[in-house]
């Protein structure tokens, strides 16, 4: 029976890392790329949820959401790049992530003033609805797909980038970006459409979060912080080292709130400053 | 032909003299305002010290103001006889050694890693503060009383009494704002300078750039907390707010709208900043939205701020050009 919890529990925290990992790994390949920490990325995937919102209660789809929401939020996400950030590039990367940062802020106050400030529910779509038995105990079927379906998002990202010619160009402009435009690759365009890329897998991550977290105007400010301690514990622009931070604070999170509930919070920024101690790029990142 | 200095003491003495005459001339309202405005100049000033003259940006910037308020908070109200001046160097000093911890750190890093790492450690602090109840009483928060003082002279003043409280935050603010004009002109001040060019180079002529950037981060932490003692003061309360991720957020508005470059842009900004909030908070409850456009069109197309714009050698060209 004790075994069953810790099982259970080790589930929870393996969904919310894969989670956590879905909208960390665009922001990290962003700034692995173009050296921007795109604040303005916690607002994409707060998009999502709220255009999942949307698309679930008034077109009674939700599956429709996981199409639309990307390719809106990545339409977003390329003109934002194309017309404010590429402006505030020669400022230097103060001025980038202030800009993000006012992105952030004001994607977020709209979202307030179209959907409200209030939680939104939405509705897990009826085929995933309910327990299926595990080990003796019941486990949501919804947390099973979300698993599954960041694991199928995450393989074929990988696939992607690994094993076509786009992957390989951004794999290169991420290690060296001028050289790879002195070969007569168009980077700006290829930064365009990372970012872009970046900005629909935050929302979709933001999606299938919907259900499970229900939406709310702050959900993006959690998201960041999250995000933002996965990426210093795996190293700034590591995508294996955002993916191996992203799975431990989500089991650090569950069995946080099992053992010490009013300490949960506490443990991941002890942990961020101790991997900052022993190693100030992360665990897999390179020099800054 | 006026010289440029006795322009400037000119315009200097004007502005000393609204600000002295101020209670006199506007309504008890705008006094809470102007007392409020004076204390985010102090924090934005702080600031700036760090974004402006070292190049580092802390986003987490309310860690130090926090602490000050809080370390404020738990002098008025577990020891009320403590003299003003006590407590609020307390608060300073708490705000300076929170800097010492933090900035100890931080310091090493730059940029995006400094400025989110400085981050982490103000939502840190802001857990403890939310979580530690016996203490800080969560996100409830603490009221405060704002004690009496006696002043040689003039007897006890209450500083229940809006003019007295801003009389004494105008004190204190200007004397803040001195001490960080006195620092830039010290040696320290310029090796700062130095060091926001080039630090590898700093390090080269021999500056110690961690030691340097230590100071700077802890001096500021220093006036922060100063600023966050004065906010618990004239808002007889503390809660989490003081500490949390929008207070951080708010500096970091204040100082880039009002323009870094400039000694006096946070005071600008931080002028503006509420005057504005003031203003359409009647209008929209919104606002943050158009706070935050205005952000990115100062940050795309304004770069020195708000202060750029306001440019008192083109006056003094224009009024000698007048003259002749």
């Amino acid at each position: 029976m004790t075994v069953s919890i810790y099982v259970i529990q080790a589930m929870h925290g393996l969904v919310y890392g894969m989670l956590l990992f879905l909208v960390a790994s665009g922001l990290t390949l962003v700034f692995g790329m173009m050296g921007v920490l795109n604040l303005a990325h916690a607002a994409f995937y707060m998009l999502g949820a709220y255009f999942a919102y949307t698309v679930t209660v008034h077109l009674g789809n939700f599956w429709l959401s996981l199409i639309v929401a990307p390719l809106m939020v990545g339409v977003l996400g390329v003109l934002i790049e194309r017309f404010l950030l590429r402006k505030a590039h020669k400022g230097g990367h103060v001025a980038e992530l202030l800009l993000t940062f006012g992105v952030f802020y004001v994607l977020t106050e709209c979202v307030r003033l179209i959907w409200g400030s209030n939680p939104l529910p939405v509705p897990v779509p009826p085929i995933l609805t309910g327990d299926i038995p595990f080990m003796g105990m019941t486990y949501p079927i919804y947390r099973l797909f979300i698993l599954l379906f960041s694991a199928i998002i995450l393989t074929g990202m990988a696939l992607l980038l690994m094993r076509t010619r786009i992957g390989i160009l951004v794999r290169a402009a991420v290690s060296d970006g001028e050289m790879v435009d002195a070969l007569g690759t168009n980077v700006p365009v290829l930064f365009m459409g990372v970012f872009g890329g970046g900005a629909a897998l935050a929302a979709l991550a933001g999606v299938i979060a919907a259900p499970f977290l229900s939406v709310f105007p702050g959900m993006g400010l959690d998201a960041l912080l999250d995000c933002f301690v996965v990426i210093v514990i795996g190293g700034f622009g590591s995508l294996f080292g955002a993916f191996i931070a992203a799975l431990m604070i989500g089991e650090l999170q569950s069995f946080g709130i099992l053992w010490i509930p009013r300490l949960a919070m506490v443990f991941q920024f002890l942990l961020m400053v101790i991997v900052l101690i022993v190693r100030p790029t992360g665990l897999l990142g390179e020099k800054e | 032909m006026m010289s440029y200095r006795a322009f400037q003491t000119g315009w200097g003495g004007l502005v000393a003299l609204f600000l002295l005459f101020l209670p006199m001339i506007v309504p008890e309202m705008k006094i809470h305002l102007a007392t409020e405005i004076l204390i985010f100049a102090l924090f934005g000033i702080s600031f700036n010290l760090l974004l402006g003259y070292t190049g580092l940006l802390p986003f987490g910037y309310a860690a130090l103001f926090g602490v000050g308020a809080y370390a404020a908070a738990l002098m008025f109200n577990h020891l009320p006889g403590t003299p003003l001046v006590v407590t609020l160097l307390i608060a300073a000093l708490a705000g300076l050694l929170t800097a010492i911890f933090i900035g100890s750190f931080c310091v090493r890093l730059r940029g995006t890693y400094f400025a989110l790492l400085t981050l982490a450690f103000q939502m840190f602090l802001y857990t403890v503060a939310m979580k530690w109840r016996d203490v800080t009483n969560g996100d409830d928060g603490m009221g405060v009383i704002r004690p009496e003082i006696d002043l040689p002279g003039f007897g006890n003043l209450s500083l229940m009494n809006i003019n007295n409280l801003y009389y004494v935050t105008l004190l204190i603010v200007v004397l803040g704002i001195l001490a960080a004009y006195l620092f830039l002109k010290t040696p320290l001040g310029n090796a700062v300078i130095c060091m926001r060019e080039n630090d590898e180079r700093a390090s080269f002529l021999g500056y110690n750039v961690f030691l340097t950037k230590l100071t700077v981060f802890s001096f500021a932490g220093f006036l922060a907390g100063a600023a966050g003692g004065l906010f618990v003061l004239f808002q007889e309360f503390v809660s989490t707010t003081t500490i949390d991720v929008h207070m951080s957020f708010t500096i970091v508005l204040m100082v880039i709208i009002g323009g870094k470059d400039r000694f006096l842009g946070p005071v600008i900004g931080a002028t503006f900043f509420l005057l504005f909030q003031d203003w359409i908070s009647d209008v929209t409850v919104y606002w943050w939205l158009f706070m935050g456009l205005f952000f990115i069109v100062v940050v795309l197309y304004l770069e020195g701020g708000l202060i750029s714009l306001l440019n008192l050698d083109r006056v003094w060209l224009w009024v000698n050009r007048q003259e002749k």
